[in-house]
């Protein structure tokens, strides 16, 4: 089957924080609220939860020349190519959809958490109630059905569009040319390219809790790539050797003439 | 909106002051943005950076209630800069005109002023007529008696150092919105500007808008694709609430509410219909008595006949010289005046400034009705904090009412749109929509009234109410097409019954009904509701969108759009063509008139065809507080001074006086200054939004925005626990410090502001704080007493 | 021949048989149903334990039982296990299983080889029982410990995986009468001759034959 690749494309310079996504979401994907206290931010929750698989970031910020800024991000799952979560995953929850995007099944979550700590981006969130891990699917079964995910649908501001991943690109460096590259396009360029991508207005090192240079864990790549292989290589390798080794030398005899001798 | 919400895409320069449109216009502000993307620039002017200013090339920090000062510098700036739209104001304005010798101004009082009554006596604020009765003008502008002369000295004071050090804005930044918005005076230009209740919750509310208004007249900005002042009004129906009369004042459509004086219709007609000798002069009020009889002939149907002024005598009458706004009802309220209440969809104890005494006021009536999809803070007032039950006499009920959802009907919009809505689910349990319980107790109001009679009974015996559906429910279609109006008897080939398709076919004559002018034409002859049309073409590309619902006045989507064009009816900016005279009619926009543009001396009229004179009014004595704004302190701020003149506050604003409404001006006891607004994620006092947890759980107890600088100086830290109290209240909430709320400098000296949202109350959810209202004063603007919820002083404690 | 009985050693006694056992039992379960878990290919061996979310229970409890048995066997098998001057030479000559040696060191109860078993058993036991407490709650631990540690598990896991074959074979069909040492606990005098000398001798001195 010929894959079609959607990125959904997050423009931070048309964003007014209004959070209609991070409630759209919640509805089309049945997420209850928790009760929150104002910690002294618009920022609310506080991070990605279980039930919060988006949010608005709110970050103050003055540059180098004292221009303040608010800064507003939406984050959430940013639907690697090559997607640490998937690597880890070892029931096959997560996934990667026909649109190129990362799907999780519930149903197959065991709970073993392995995505948390692997993901990039710090997306997944585990529910010690239900033993599974959530995150945002793009809305797989919207897109499924030809309809945009529910955040999209709600952005009044066109902050948030959805289109093939060659379009959207081509889309976000139109904006950046539109912006007199006063921006940065965040996506394209690592883990094998995101289906979320940013146009963000500042350096993404000035952003709370965005990797400049996000890519799958040292730790991962090793575990993945070199120790589980090398488990059963390493196991058959050994058994093969002491297979020669009883072909070629025998079985280690006790020395029959010392029996009895002392 | 003099526009609408698709044309702010059309400008070239956006100011957006006294509004925070991203986050309570979130939909509208896309086109905004659409703007931006095509070039404006976008200036945002408010004592607070929010979502808003976020978005805009530019946050300008001011001081609560200083708009005058800082609009008053722009027209200084506009005048000694020449930045002016010569023709326009020639033209279409009443700068020209000649002005009573006797008007004056002195010391920040325009003349025939009594201070006992703390109003203005009109005589004066007059022009010089010529021997027909028409203005005398000056086309040069130069006669010291002309408005624009009158102008330029008015605002002469307003120099860059006197409008910084009382607004707080720095002169670069002054010099900065000046320049930039003054640039759109150019004919192939557009500047817009966008308010809401940043500027009408002031004691100066109105005249905040005036002064705008002048510099859009000034500027040639008025009646323009990408122009106009802009009122960005809130969920659906604020806009239809007006128009069919929320306001104490108004009758349907903006007609006036008789007073007590104006004993018979001819005495009533005569005050409200406006004269204009100048046979240029469209004066479409000239027509007002159509309207009105027409409004009757809607009421009391048959009963209306002109033997007996269509009933003129059975409509109550306010008494002369009083005022019957939510500050007056609550004040008498309080003072026991007031026996019974209907609080229908709304939340006043949340809501209405100084909240205690709101609340105290309550607790002196004999019985209150609420109306609502929840219970709220005023219907459970009985129990609130530091009520006693046991000694709170009023009987409340609560009845529960249709959500927005779960009701058929029209919904206008900001830019004077109309659009029906379908029913999208049926209410739970018992609950039933807001109409629906008004027919049923007009109803019981009737049987009673025809049983036992009582006062003022032909009101309510003749009252035309033929509203419901076979099943008895409110056929909301039937009042629509009321609304609309039709013929009551058979008239020129049309039969008896037959809708009205516009309001210029309405009669005095009692051969028309109709609810409200305005809407007339919602309706074709043909009897399509063309609220319901969603056509998607765009003849003019200006995104007008004509057979998209149906826009008051008669399908117009920009108002005094004949404004648009040169006085031989050729588009000032041929870029952005809303209309144009071919020499035989208007093509493009519903035109303002049907008539020729002024060049066409016989036929033609002026463009401003709703104000007597025919022209925008830079000098305008219909306003209690002065012809031309002037800037006065609010009643509660920093200083103990004006700095413009000896009139610290506006001398037309009436104070109530109650140990309630107690003010402590320039007073270390409350040394800050504090405004409260509303948040994107609750609406209004979100008496509906704080029981939704997505919503409460983004935004989920009140708080006060604190600048880092007053936060240092309090020890208060970000998160903490505050008390925040005025002299009539004090309450409790979160303290979040931001770089968002900076000091300003006025007078020589640092000025702190904080702000609060006013969406919280006691009753839901626990422990999420109180309104700000607790905290705000009971005074309003001097024309339409909208309170003052933007200015007021307060202290901050650490708890 | 003599009569078995009489010409066998007792070896090993039911204590340390049984923690030798746990520690094989759980090492071995973990070990299967720790690939498992990590090849999909492999998902038979949950699917025979009912699920993958049963495997990583099961995974988790026969990991606690290897950490007891581990703690047990190492302070059991220590001393014996501490290595001596001989030790070196005995690893020099690969302990005469790859080439023919003549002067191997007499052993006492355990040779070089199955010394360094017992260490490499313990160093990466405690390893993998560590991350592998880590991996049943990352979120408790910072995120680059939580990561490092589940490349540590399976490093540590193909460390001891490999070990286990070798001991597997040597312990078996490598060695023929050594398996009987953690069963019945008795091996043939001869057998003990060749493989604990200097501890049968000791043995001797000490106390009679049983």
């Amino acid at each position: 089957m010929k894959k079609t690749e959607y990125v959904k494309l997050i423009d931070t310079t048309k964003c007014t924080a209004c959070r209609g996504c991070q409630v759209a979401c919640k509805q089309w994907n049945e997420m209850p609220a928790l009760r929150t206290r104002n910690l002294g931010s618009y920022q609310n929750p506080p991070d990605l939860q279980w039930n919060t698989w988006t949010l608005i970031r709110f970050q103050e910020y003055a540059n180098k020349n004292g221009d303040f800024k608010w800064l507003f991000r939406k984050d959430g799952c940013m639907h690697c190519t090559d997607a640490a979560c998937i690597k880890v995953c070892p029931s096959g929850a997560l996934y990667h959809t026909e649109f190129g995007t990362v799907g999780i099944n519930q149903k197959l979550c065991i709970g073993c958490k392995a995505c948390v700590s692997a993901c990039p981006f710090d997306v997944p969130r585990f529910n010690q109630e239900t033993e599974k891990v959530y995150k945002c699917d793009l809305c797989y079964d919207r897109l499924k059905d030809g309809q945009q995910p529910a955040c999209v649908l709600s952005c009044p501001t066109g902050a948030l569009t959805i289109g093939t991943k060659e379009a959207m690109i081509e889309t976000a460096y139109q904006r950046l040319d539109q912006l007199d590259g006063k921006g940065v396009v965040y996506g394209d360029k690592f883990v094998g390219g995101t289906h979320v991508m940013y146009i963000l207005s500042e350096d993404p090192a000035v952003y709370d809790k965005l990797p400049v240079k996000p890519r799958v864990p040292a730790s991962v790549i090793l575990w993945k790539n070199l120790f589980k292989p090398f488990t059963l290589i390493g196991m058959g390798a050994v058994a093969g050797m002491a297979a020669l080794h009883y072909l070629i030398k025998g079985p280690h005899e006790v020395h029959e003439n010392k029996e009895g001798g002392e | 909106m003099t526009n609408h919400y698709i044309d702010l895409k059309n400008s070239d320069v956006i100011l957006i002051m006294g509004s925070n449109a991203a986050e309570h216009h979130p939909l509208a502000f896309k086109w905004i943005l659409r703007a931006k993307e095509n070039g404006a620039r976008i200036i945002h002017v408010d004592p607070r950076y929010t979502r808003t200013s976020a978005r805009c090339d530019y946050h300008v920090p001011i001081r609560s209630g200083t708009d005058i000062a800082f609009l008053g510098g722009m027209i200084n700036y506009i005048i000694n800069n020449k930045k002016y739209f010569r023709d326009y104001v020639d033209n279409y304005t009443n700068a020209s005109f000649l002005v009573s010798p006797d008007f004056s101004f002195k010391n920040g009082l325009f003349s025939g002023y009594d201070a006992e009554k703390r109003t203005y006596n009109k005589d004066t604020w007059t022009f010089q007529m010529d021997a027909n009765g028409i203005p005398l003008k000056d086309p040069s502008l130069q006669d010291p008696h002309c408005v624009f002369q009158h102008l330029k000295r008015h605002y002469a004071r307003y120099t860059l150092d006197k409008v910084s050090s009382i607004t707080g804005v720095s002169k670069e930044n002054l010099l900065k919105v000046y320049e930039e918005y003054s640039a759109t005076g150019a004919p192939d230009k557009a500047g817009t500007e966008c308010y809401a209740l940043g500027w009408t919750h002031h004691t100066s509310g109105s005249q905040n808008i005036r002064t705008m208004a002048i510099i859009q007249l000034l500027l040639g900005n008025m009646g323009i694709a990408g122009g106009g002042i802009n009122a960005l009004r809130g969920e659906p129906n604020v806009q239809g609430s007006t128009d069919h009369c929320i306001l104490y004042g108004n009758l349907p459509g903006y007609l006036k509410m008789p007073t007590a004086s104006l004993d018979t219709l001819g005495r009533y007609l005569d005050k409200y219909t406006p004269k204009s000798n100048d046979p240029q002069s469209a004066n479409y009020y000239q027509n007002y008595p159509n309207f009105f009889v027409s409004w009757l002939k809607s009421l009391y149907g048959d009963a209306a006949t002109p033997e007996n002024g269509f009933g003129y005598s059975w409509l109550p009458k306010m008494d002369d010289g009083k005022h019957y706004s939510q500050l007056h009802l609550f004040e008498r309220m309080y003072k026991g005046g007031i026996r019974g209440l209907f609080a229908v969809g709304t939340d006043p104890a949340v809501s209405s400034p100084n909240s205690n005494k709101t609340r105290k006021a309550l607790e002196k009536l004999d019985w209150l009705v609420c109306s609502n999809i929840f219970d709220n803070e005023t219907a459970s007032f009985w129990f609130g904090p530091g009520v006693n039950p046991k000694q709170v006499k009023t009987e409340v009920f609560l009845l529960p009412a249709a959500a927005t959802m779960e009701k058929e009907g029209s919904q206008s919009n900001s830019g004077r749109w109309v659009q029906w809505k379908y029913k999208a689910a049926t209410p739970p349990g018992d609950a039933i929509s807001c109409g629906d319980i008004q027919i049923r107790m007009m109803d019981a109001i009737k049987t009673l009234y025809a049983k036992e009679g009582g006062p003022n009974a032909e009101s309510i015996l003749n009252l035309k109410w033929d509203y419901k559906d076979p099943q008895g429910n409110m056929d909301v279609l039937k009042v629509a097409r009321q609304i609309n109006g039709h013929w009551e008897a058979d008239v020129e080939g049309v039969e008896k019954g037959g809708l009205v398709p516009t309001f210029g076919m309405l009669k005095s004559d009692g051969t028309t009904s109709c609810g409200n002018w305005i809407m007339s034409g919602s309706f074709g002859a043909d009897g399509e509701n063309k609220m319901t049309r969603r056509g998607k073409d765009d003849p003019t590309g200006l995104g007008l969108y004509p057979n998209w619902s149906f826009a008051w006045p008669v399908n117009r989507r920009i108002i005094y759009n004949r404004a648009s064009c040169d006085i031989n009816g050729k588009p000032y900016n041929p870029k952005r063509k809303l209309l144009e005279w071919t020499g035989e009619k208007w093509v493009g926009d519903v035109p303002d008139g049907p008539w020729p543009p002024m060049a066409d001396k016989e036929k033609g009229k002026y463009p401003f065809i709703m104000k007597t004179d025919g022209v925008g009014s830079i000098f305008g004595p219909g306003m209690a507080d002065g012809p031309f704004p002037e800037h006065y302190e609010p009643l509660e701020g920093p200083l103990d001074h004006n700095p413009l003149s000896g009139q610290l506050i506006n001398p037309a604003i009436e104070i109530f006086s109650d140990e309630s409404d107690q003010v402590h001006n320039a007073s270390e006891k409350f040394p800050y200054v504090c405004t409260t607004y509303s948040c994107t994620e609750h609406w209004c006092s979100g008496a509906l939004t704080r029981w939704q947890a997505w919503l409460l759980e983004m935004q989920p107890e009140a708080y006060v925005e604190i600048g880092e600088a007053l936060a240092r100086e309090l020890d208060i830290a970000n998160g903490s626990k505050v008390r925040v109290s005025s002299a009539r209240g004090k309450t409790t909430c979160v303290a979040m410090v931001t770089r968002r709320f900076t000091p300003f400098t006025i007078e020589g000296r640092t000025v702190h502001q904080v702000g609060m949202p006013f969406n919280y109350g006691w009753l839901y959810p626990e422990d999420g704080g109180d309104s700000a209202n607790i905290l705000t004063t009971t005074v309003g603007d001097a024309n339409t007493f909208c309170p003052e919820y933007k200015a007021f002083m307060v202290n901050i404690t650490r708890l | 021949m003599s009569d078995t009985l009489q010409n066998t050693v007792r070896v090993t006694d039911p204590i340390e048989r049984i923690a030798h056992w746990l520690l094989a039992g759980s090492c071995l379960f973990c070990l299967f149903t720790g690939l498992g878990l990590m090849f999909h290919t492999w998902d038979f061996i949950p699917a025979l334990l009912g699920g993958l979310y049963a495997a990583k229970w099961m995974h988790i409890f026969s990991g606690v039982v290897f950490a007891f048995a581990l703690a047990y066997a190492f302070v059991m098998w220590k001393k014996d296990c501490a290595f001596e001057p001989d030790d070196a030479r005995w690893i020099a000559q690969g302990g005469g299983y790859l080439w023919k040696t003549d002067n191997l060191p007499p052993v006492y109860k355990y040779n070089a080889g199955q010394k360094l078993f017992f260490w490499f058993v313990v160093v990466f036991g405690v390893l993998i029982v560590l991350s592998g407490m880590i991996m049943w709650n990352p979120l408790a631990f910072p995120v680059a410990v939580a990561r490092w540690s589940y490349a540590l598990h399976a490093l540590s896991a193909l460390v001891i995986g490999s070990f286990f074959v070798v001991h597997l074979y040597l312990g078996t069909i490598g060695n023929p009468g050594t398996f009987q040492a953690m069963t019945t606990g008795r091996c043939s005098r001869a057998w003990c001759e060749t493989h604990c000398p200097r501890w049968l001798a000791d043995r001797d001195k000490g106390s009679p034959t049983t």
